[in-house]
């Protein structure tokens, strides 16, 4: 397999389908998402920010598609899983896709960007109520976050609110590469990406993630 | 240029296009394009407005372009331009109609709308019954879970209603069609690629490159004959899909985009969609 360049970031899109992944795919390359239609297979997108490239892989959400995801798991630095916050219904079997997901021994250790999508419908279930759902609290193995967002507002989706989701994805990447290249590669490896990524920390130390220990 | 030709012949670059053209199509494109980058504002309006009155047009452009209307001598001119005003104006007016469909979104609390989900399903599958509205069968016809209201997506009504014009008007090709798509290998789901083919007769339209089918067919920009031409999409991307032997169906939107591409030469060269099978 082709070696990343540390700029590069791989960012996987998982979910049910009409989760919102494309739509979120899509706002986040700041694209129009008028025209969207059921993913057959996948879309990849790069986003440009703070001189890293992160590559979005989505993958179709269809039960038919699923047993495919696993064709994209290396070398992912970050999984990104959507939920519709509205579709109580689907909570059980969206929860056991997540499990599965968690217990995949290529994914091990890789932190997870919940996105409660779809915030702007009446009936949806808040960020702690679907972590609670999906019992996120009970994961010790890697780092978690939970967003709730609307991607066809753009509510906690766009680049220009005040918290970025670009840059959250960002700093997971980073932790993540620091922490697995001081247990694969010693520590040096893991301060050459430190010091890489020193900028952009600084710039975005605000968001008083304390991500890197 | 214009102006010395104009001085020359003593007719406009209209008249000239009228006389030299033959073929429909070229001189509606041509007639199009001369309008589109005239000098004077009205002119313009007329190929990009909506509900126009062509014999208003006409009347209009031979007041500017000084040109008698009345006079037999012009007669020729005036019958022809308007047949390409009338071919111009259809078109704006398709594009129109058909965008108040795809911004319809399906709704399971209309009742039209449901009745033409269902209808799907019995053309489809007259020997097996829809056991609920919602259910896992509708998975058999290719969409993706037990209820295909979200599938509809950006498409809107216009993905449902091109889905029940094709199996309404072909239901035996529908059938085949429908057969194919369940193949172990080369399979695909079928109403979500004709979703998917929805979007793509709908950019052809929007981005004017169905254009020359209209014009050069005899058929009018009906949206009968739209529906037509998203039929033609959907059974020659079916023997495409095929001929391709695609690995799974991950490689769908690089196969898509073959066919796109394959489609937008067609229009270049052939210029009228047509398919053998829809004869």
């Amino acid at each position: 397999m082709k070696k990343q360049s540390n700029k590069d970031l791989r960012i996987l899109l998982l979910g049910l389908d009409n989760a919102g992944k494309t739509t979120i795919l899509k706002k986040l390359a700041s694209e129009d998402i008028n025209h969207i239609t059921p993913t057959q297979g996948f879309n990849i997108k790069t986003v440009q920010s703070s001189g890293f490239r992160l590559n979005v892989w989505d993958i179709g959400g269809q039960r038919k598609i699923r047993p495919y995801w696993r064709n994209y798991f290396e070398n992912t630095d970050v999984l990104i899983y959507v939920i519709d916050s509205a579709d109580r219904k689907r909570f059980d079997e969206t929860g056991e896709q997540l499990g599965d997901l968690l217990d995949e021994d290529k994914l091990a250790g890789i932190p997870v960007l919940v996105f409660a999508n779809k915030q702007d419908l009446l009936s949806a279930a808040s960020a702690s109520e679907i972590a609670e759902n999906l019992n996120l609290h009970k994961i010790r193995d890697r780092k978690w976050q939970i967003q709730a967002c609307s991607a066809t507002t753009g509510e906690g989706i766009s680049v220009c609110n005040k918290i970025n989701p670009v840059n959250r994805i960002l700093l997971m990447s980073i932790d993540w590469r620091f922490t697995s290249c001081c247990v694969y590669g010693g520590k040096n490896v893991g301060q050459l990406i430190i010091r890489e990524s020193m900028i952009c920390i600084s710039e975005y130390s605000y968001l008083g993630l304390d991500l890197i220990s | 240029m214009k102006s010395i030709y104009r001085w020359l012949t003593g007719t406009c670059e209209l008249q000239r296009i009228c006389k030299s053209c033959n073929e429909t199509g070229d001189r509606t494109t041509a007639v199009e394009k001369s309008l589109g980058t005239s000098k004077t504002e009205s002119l313009r309006k007329i190929t990009t407005s909506l509900g126009i009155n062509v014999n208003d047009a006409v009347q209009h452009i031979a007041v500017v372009k000084k040109i008698n209307h009345e006079s037999s001598i012009n007669s020729e001119f005036i019958c022809s331009l308007s047949k390409c005003l009338v071919q111009i104006c259809t078109y704006s007016q398709l594009k129109d109609h058909v965008e108040t469909i795809r911004s319809t979104t399906y709704d399971s609390n209309n009742k039209q709308h449901e009745t033409m989900l269902m209808k799907l399903w019995d053309l489809l599958c007259p020997d097996n019954q829809l056991e609920q509205r919602i259910s896992p069968q509708w998975t058999e016809i290719g969409f993706q879970g037990s209820n295909p209201e979200t599938d509809f997506r950006g498409m809107g009504l216009l993905g449902l209603e091109q889905l029940v014009y094709f199996t309404e008007n072909y239901t035996q090709v529908a059938r085949k069609i429908l057969s194919h798509s369940h193949h172990p290998t080369y399979g695909y789901s079928m109403a979500i690629v004709g979703i998917h083919l929805t979007n793509m007769a709908y950019s052809l339209l929007v981005s004017n490159a169905l254009k020359p089918h209209f014009y050069y067919s005899n058929v009018s920009a009906t949206l009968d004959e739209f529906h037509k031409v998203y039929c033609y999409l959907i059974v020659e991307f079916d023997s495409f899909w095929r001929s391709e032997k695609p690995e799974n169906i991950l490689i769908f939107n690089e196969i898509k985009e073959k066919f796109r591409l394959k489609t937008l030469q067609k229009l270049k060269t052939l210029r009228v969609l047509r398919s053998f099978e829809l004869m």
